[in-house]
Formats: C-alpha cells, sequence, structure tokens
C-alpha cells in the first residue's frame, strides 16, 4: 500500500545538539557566520534569548543575505523588544539595502511602545527619506499623539513627499482636528496633482467637507 | 480598573475580573500565539471557570500559578483543548485536494526516485478529516501513489481531538460532501447512525500534539513536502503568524508546499514562500 | 497613494486591480492576466525589485511592461530597477499627465 505510517520524528540533529549544549555567545556568534542558513537561523534564534546577543544581531543583520535568516532575527528580535533592539534597528532606515530597510520598518511597526520615544527625533531627521519611513512607521503604529506628530510635519516639512506620506497616514489615523492642517496644506503644495488629490482624499476620509 | 465584586454570600455566578482576564489572555496568547479579544470573554472565561473547578482550584490565582508551573504541563493540554474550537468536515476546500493530486504530487514525484518517501502533514488536524480526505484524494486520485512511501502526519494542538482523530468515528455532517461509492469504499456503519473509517487508514496516519510557535517543538519535524495549515493562522497575531511561518519553513524540504484556508493570504504573513498556482488552487512553495 | 494611481489610471480608461505588497502583486499575477504593472518600490514583505525580479522568472510574465515609482532619483536606483526587469522608472511625486502618457504608451493605447 502506498500509505506508509511514519514512525520516527526526523529529527534536525544539528541543531538540536547545538541547542541542548548551551553554546556560548562566542559559540553563537560563529555559527552566525556558517554557510548554512539553517545553522544561522538557529544561532540567531538562541543569540535573541540572550541580552548580549542582541547588538550581534543587529550588526550582523547588515551582512545576512537570506532572506530566512534575516526574518528569524527580525522575528526574534521582535520577540524580545527593548530599547537595545530599537536602537539597532532604526540605523537601516538610512541603509542603501531596500529589503533590510522595510524589513527593519515592519519590525518597528511590531513594537509600538518602544519605538514612540524615537519618533519625534525621526519626524524631524536632515534626511527627507528618513522622514518617509518614520512617516510610513506612524501608519500602524497604535500612538495616541500620531494625529499631532503628522499635524506638524504637514505644517513644517519642506519636503512634498514626506508631507504626501503624511497625508496618507493621516486618512488612516486623522482626527477632525487633522483637517485644518490639511487645507492648508493644499496652499503650499497646490500646484502638485498627486497632493491635492490626497489631501481631498484623507478630509473625506475623516468626514469632513473639502 | 477592577469591577466591583458581589460578596462570597450573592448568589452570583463566579466570574474572572478584567485583570484576571487580560492576564489570562496574555499568558495563553504567549504559549499558544492564539488570541482572545474582548468579545470572547465569556467564551474563555466559562472554560477557565470550568477548569477550575475540575483542579478544585478556590481562586484564578490559584489555578493560575497550577498551570504556570506545573513540569508535566498536563493542565496546560486540558486548557488548551477546552479554549480550541473545531469544526471540520471531509473534503473540505476540496480544490486543494484536486491540486494535491494533480499537481503538487506529480511535480514532487519528478524530482524523487521510486521508493522514495513523500511526506504530507495536516496541522492542525482536528478530529482527522482533513488527514482522512488526503489519504483517500491520493488512494483514490494519483496514480503514482504505488510507486512512494507516502507518509501522512496529522497534528494538533488539542490533544483530546486527537483520539477522536484516532478513533476514526464521524456523523452524517461530517461525510455528507463525500460521494456514496467513496463512503461504501473507506466507512463502515458503527453504532449510532455513524460511520467508522477503515482500520488500515487509521493505522497509517502518524498523529501527534504539536504547537505550531514552539520553535524547539517543531524542530522535531523535517523533510516535509506537503503542508496543510488551513484556517489556524487567522485566530493568530502578526507576530505568532511570523514565527509559525518561520517554523514551518524549517520543517519544510526545498520545494515543499504549504496550503492555506480558502480566505487566507501569504501576503499579510510572509515572504519567505513564492506563491504558485495550481489548478484552482493557489500554494506557497519554500525556494 | 494607490487610490491616487487607481483615480488617474481609470479615469484614462483602464481596467484597475491593487496589491498592497510584492506578495499580494504575485498572487494577483497568478490569478488573472494584466497588460501593465506599476508598482513602488518600497513596500512591506516584498518590495518593487523584488517582485520584478521574481515576475520575470516566469515565462508567462516575462514581456509583461513593469513601470516602477520611487521616492529615490539617483541613477543607481534606476539601473537597479531596469536591472531587475522593470521597463520605466517614474520618481514621486507623479504628475497624472506622466502616469497616463506612460501606461498608453506602455500598453499601445492611444487616447
Amino acid at each position: 500500500m502506498a500509505l506508509v505510517k511514519a514512525t520516527n520524528k526526523s529529527a534536525n540533529a544539528q541543531a538540536r545538539a547545538v541547542q541542548q549544549s548551551r553554546p556560548s555567545l562566542s559559540d553563537l556568534a560563529v555559527l552566525l557566520r556558517s554557510n548554512e542558513p539553517a545553522l544561522r537561523r538557529q544561532a540567531a534564534r538562541d543569540l535573541a534569548l540572550m541580552s548580549e546577543g542582541v547588538p550581534v544581531l543587529c550588526e550582523h543583520l547588515e551582512h545576512e543575505p537570506a532572506v530566512s535568516v534575516r526574518s528569524v532575527i527580525m522575528t526574534s528580535l521582535i520577540q524580545s523588544r527593548s530599547r537595545a533592539v530599537v536602537e539597532g534597528l532604526i540605523r537601516y532606515l538610512r541603509s542603501e539595502n531596500t529589503a533590510l530597510r522595510n524589513e527593519a520598518i515592519e519590525a518597528l511597526q511590531d513594537m509600538p511602545a518602544e519605538i514612540a520615544p524615537y519618533m519625534e527625533r525621526l519626524l524631524s531627521d536632515p534626511e527627507s527619506d528618513v522622514r518617509i519611513f518614520a512617516v510610513n512607521i506612524l501608519s500602524v503604529l497604535p500612538a495616541a499623539r500620531a494625529p499631532e506628530w503628522l499635524h506638524k510635519v504637514i505644517l513644517e516639512d519642506p519636503h512634498v513627499n514626506v508631507c504626501a506620506a503624511a497625508v496618507d497616514c493621516l486618512a488612516e489615523v486623522g482626527t477632525p482636528d487633522s483637517i485644518a492642517a490639511l487645507k492648508q496644506l493644499r496652499l503650499r503644495f497646490g500646484d502638485h496633482p498627486f497632493m491635492i488629490f490626497a489631501i481631498d482624499a484623507a478630509i473625506k476620509r475623516i468626514g469632513g467637507s473639502q | 480598573m477592577k469591577a466591583a465584586r458581589p460578596t462570597a454570600l450573592s448568589q452570583e455566578a463566579p466570574s474572572l475580573t478584567l485583570q484576571e482576564f487580560a492576564k489570562f489572555c496574555e499568558f495563553f496568547y504567549r504559549k499558544t500565539g492564539i488570541i482572545f479579544s474582548e468579545n470572547k470573554r465569556y467564551f474563555v472565561e466559562r472554560r477557565v471557570l470550568e477548569r477550575m473547578e475540575s483542579s478544585q482550584c478556590s481562586s484564578f490565582r490559584e489555578y493560575f500559578a497550577m498551570v504556570r508551573f506545573e513540569t508535566a504541563g498536563h493542565e496546560m493540554q486540558r486548557l488548551v483543548n477546552a479554549m480550541t474550537v473545531n469544526e471540520t468536515y471531509f473534503f473540505r476546500e476540496d480544490y486543494q485536494f484536486d491540486a494535491l493530486v494533480s499537481g503538487m504530487l506529480p511535480d514532487l514525484a519528478e524530482k524523487k526516485r521510486p521508493g522514495d518517501t513523500i511526506r504530507i502533514w495536516s496541522l492542525p488536524c482536528s478530529t482527522g478529516e482533513e488527514p482522512y480526505s488526503i489519504a483517500i484524494y491520493i488512494l483514490e486520485g494519483w496514480d503514482r501513489a504505488d510507486d512512494f512511501n507516502i507518509e501522512i502526519r496529522a497534528s494538533d494542538i488539542d490533544s483530546r481531538v486527537l483520539g477522536e482523530a484516532h478513533e476514526g468515528i464521524y456523523g452524517e455532517r461530517a461525510l455528507s460532501r463525500i460521494p456514496p461509492e467513496i463512503r461504501k469504499r473507506y466507512f463502515s456503519p458503527v453504532a449510532g447512525n455513524s460511520f467508522q473509517i477503515l482500520e488500515e487508514l487509521r493505522e497509517s496516519i502518524d498523529f501527534s500534539t504539536v504547537n505550531v510557535v514552539d520553535a524547539a517543538h517543531m524542530q522535531n519535524y523535517s523533510s516535509i513536502d506537503i503542508l496543510f495549515c488551513r484556517n489556524l493562522l487567522i485566530y493568530f497575531d502578526d507576530l505568532a503568524r511570523r514565527q509559525a511561518m518561520e517554523t514551518m519553513y524549517e520543517c519544510l524540504a526545498p520545494g515543499g508546499f504549504i496550503c492555506l484556508g480558502h480566505s487566507e493570504s501569504m501576503s499579510r504573513m510572509s515572504s519567505l514562500y513564492r506563491p504558485r498556482r495550481i489548478g484552482d488552487a493557489i500554494v506557497y512553495q519554500k525556494p | 497613494m494607490r487610490m491616487y494611481f487607481r483615480d488617474v489610471l481609470e479615469k484614462a480608461g483602464f481596467i484597475v486591480e491593487e496589491a498592497a505588497n510584492g506578495v499580494e502583486g504575485l498572487e494577483k499575477m497568478l490569478a488573472g492576466r494584466f497588460d501593465l504593472i506599476v508598482v513602488d518600490i518600497n513596500m512591506p514583505k516584498m518590495n518593487g525589485y523584488e517582485f520584478v525580479s521574481q515576475l520575470r522568472k516566469d515565462p508567462s510574465s516575462l514581456s509583461i511592461p513593469v513601470m516602477t515609482v520611487s521616492t529615490e532619483d539617483q541613477e543607481r536606483d534606476k539601473v537597479r530597477a531596469y536591472e531587475a526587469g522593470a521597463n520605466f522608472y517614474m520618481v514621486k511625486p507623479v504628475r497624472p499627465d506622466e502616469l497616463e502618457q506612460a501606461a498608453r504608451l506602455f500598453t499601445g493605447r492611444s487616447s
């Protein structure tokens, strides 16, 4: 018969051996540089359980080519969630590596309490792209101060794309208090058809009249 | 904020305070990845109170401590069993079983030699309808089934339903989608207007308890070729879903497939897998 | 941003479907036929470069025109997009006439 009962649970022997022997930080740091992605993933899981492991993992992300390993690192860091994790990931908002940057944004979005103290600083970063990514983080962050921060952006930020991102975000989290600021933004970027469209859509979403 | 409680002399039924409910949900989520929102409060409360009574704990505090610190984990298991709802039937979302025999298995067969093992995992398997459906579909619909050793594993976090799955006794409702000739071939009538699936099939499936967010536990499973994980992850939050996707990634062989439920999509969960279309099904493949 | 693009393209007579990220984009590609794809580089789960690369691996979507959109206005980002297999690269904010003209050009649809 074609159906055969599975008797032995195949074990990922190497990974389990590593786990059972309680490797040290330096052992794990070595494993993190293994050629084998599965071993790097296991090392990442173990490192995230150690407080000293967090900076090691955050540093390693930059050099990690496999999305499966980066994914496990991010998940493990999110689980650890601490200021050290946030500080270790924030640097990647400036990364040229699009995949890593977006993965860092997603991870930060999953740590609302930990990222909140950094939001104001990020929203006034000298680089416009970093300010855009900060707004992107806000779009799913359950932050009570989000509308307030976004109002400041659309009233003061000189860059059209930063303001556009903030308008999109206000369409989700804006309050009736946002409408005045949105109308004012029309005066600043009235020659951008996208901006007019986005502002009108946001106002409509919030429930005001244009 | 603590609600005012009636005194012990009152006739009101016992209940959990808001804090106790929150504490319980946080603990349960951490252990299993399953979230209960505020609107599930009555559901959760009733079951926790039932467990408290069964374990002869006079307070939630006492019960909670017991569950957390019991090394063998028996009460935790009973608690999980009480909290998980299992509703299913044979040949549910059968377009995926069609995709199994017409696409996924032939695809795998091309890369394997005759006599090789093909491993299929149903998780969660609930009371067994899914793994048995898989078995029947393969036997009825795949002409190369005899060329390979096909292992079907079936797992659930709820040990009680596994017992029922192993017994393989079902009522009319569960069997309603099975064509009569198939029912005749694989089921025999038993007492109480029920039907029992052939012993040969019951003995050919390996049933086990599994917690999909427990990475250490999931490491016991590897080289899985096809994983059915339908209508489980909808109960999880983003973090638990990420964890589940990653533990399952470890279990799958390269080129292995995951099938999600009809209304589920990998796009909100993970980018580790590539979507592929097989017949009417979108399935996800580990690179 | 998606709503805006949808609005411009629908007014130009196109039928539009949306996807929130690259994974959903690939899923939609499997379920339907499209004459043009407009994709933002910065998407969660799977970014625009990765999406286009994956798209081009599938023989059935080798020649579908892809227009990428980004805030990045540097030569190397354009090159990356073209190397991944994109046909066109636009920098935000995108003007509606620019979008419409490009869409017509790549689908062979005159006004």
